[in-house]
């Protein structure tokens, strides 16, 4: 074999790189895979709509700022001062009926420590009969107001508040009143209990309990009136 | 996501990176998927690429760091397989179908004797004496220095010759 002059010697490495270059079949992409690339490009630039950024932005925006405004915004309360009353009241009530007084004093035995530490006189107190037993008494501040707390038990176990707290500028709503005996007071209820709200002169009384029935309000009317016509409440100072 | 004249200019390579990739994965599907993938990662990090240097070079070394990385993955779960022998068939892309028939047939010797030099060797040889690279884009594909890539193509060269002789016997 002659090799003629620019042709390379067989199997030299010249040679050989013609050979790759020119004898070894290229093959040719699909016209299909090009589309395919277009088409998994093309989404993340033309599937989102181009007002969809700012607003997403100002979302979340929004968002952290609504976040930071609900630790420095007051926590909603009753606009009403007796519906306010009445919620302190009930929480009152509440912790009291699951971990008791914080400390029990007897009527009437301790009236002047209880006066001197509440503010609140009783010239006469419902001291219980044989359907509303007497549990305690003890001074409470609510609302930033000292006052005083009276609890007793029925005989089926419900027990029942008698809240007295400097009255300021409370107003008996007259559209929640009820007519018992001779009385009036407003019937107001607040997470599931109910309370008669009344006014002692200067005194705001409540007597809370959950006897929300029909059957039970009827025996609340009267525990009402026990208490009603026995306690005499009085600013103290 | 890459402009329209980046994504231009970069499908101009398809049909080389698409033979590049049938070269090293010897089954159509998988080089589909393999080229699809390449394409979406160049697009992605355009960003990244720095105008002026070579496109083709760039594309060339995202689509062959995108077969080892499978590639590699493969050949350890080979070697974890029970009988502990490595499964070439198994598509080297985890949703491509497994199509027995789709394998690439050699046609000739030298097709033959390419497929069984290892990766690094047919590399080198594929990207400069096919596709015409200079050396320099070659060690960028390759990621190694121009002297090593001229040391490849000698050993490529020289296993080569050796099956060739082998197959004329």
């Amino acid at each position: 074999m002659t090799s003629t002059p620019g042709d390379s010697i067989p199997d030299s490495d010249e040679h050989l790189g013609r050979r790759l270059a020119a004898e070894l079949p290229r093959y040719t992409a699909p016209a299909s895979l090009r589309v395919a690339i277009l088409q998994a490009a093309e989404p993340a630039t033309a599937r989102r709509p181009a007002w969809l950024s700012p607003l997403l932005a100002s979302a979340a925006t929004a968002m952290v700022f609504a976040m930071f405004m609900l630790t420095v915004l007051p926590r909603v309360q009753p606009t009403d001062p007796v519906d306010q009353m009445v919620r302190a009241v009930v929480s009152e009530h509440s912790r009291a009926l699951m971990w008791g007084s914080r400390q029990s004093q007897v009527i009437p035995a301790e009236l002047p420590w209880l006066q001197a530490q509440s503010g609140i006189g009783l010239s006469s107190a419902f001291v219980g009969d044989d359907s509303l037993t007497f549990v305690s008494a003890e001074p409470v501040y609510l609302l930033r107001q000292r006052g005083l707390a009276v609890h007793y038990r029925d005989v089926d176990g419900h027990l029942v508040t008698y809240i007295a707290l400097p009255a300021d500028e409370l107003k008996v709503p007259d559209r929640s009143r009820v007519q018992i005996d001779r009385y009036r007071p407003a019937l107001v209820k607040d997470s599931g209990f109910v309370a008669w709200v009344w006014r002692q002169r200067d005194v705001a009384c409540f007597l809370v309990s959950d006897m929300v029935s029909a059957d039970d309000l009827e025996r609340f009317k009267d525990y009402f009136i026990r208490v009603r016509t026995s306690t005499e409440p009085t600013l103290a100072y | 996501m890459a402009d329209a004249d980046f994504q231009r200019d970069a499908l101009q390579h398809l049909n080389a990176l698409y033979n590049f990739a049938m070269y090293l994965t010897r089954n159509p599907p998988e080089a589909d998927d393999l080229v699809q993938e390449t394409y979406l990662r160049a697009f992605r990090f355009s960003h990244r690429f720095q105008t002026g240097t070579h496109l083709r070079a760039w594309l060339f070394q995202i689509l062959r760091n995108t077969f080892l990385t499978f590639y590699r993955l493969r050949e350890r779960e080979a070697a974890i397989a029970e009988d502990g022998v490595p499964d070439w068939d198994t598509p080297m892309f985890h949703d491509t179908p497994q199509d027995e028939g789709s394998a690439m047939e050699a046609h000739t010797d030298l097709e033959r004797a390419m497929r069984r030099l290892p990766e690094e060797f047919r590399t080198v040889l594929l990207l400069a004496e096919v596709e015409g690279m200079p050396l320099e884009e070659v060690a960028r594909v390759m990621e190694c220095p121009v002297g090593t890539v001229k040391s490849r193509i000698f050993r490529a060269k020289e296993r080569l010759r050796g099956l060739l002789k082998d197959y004329k016997k």
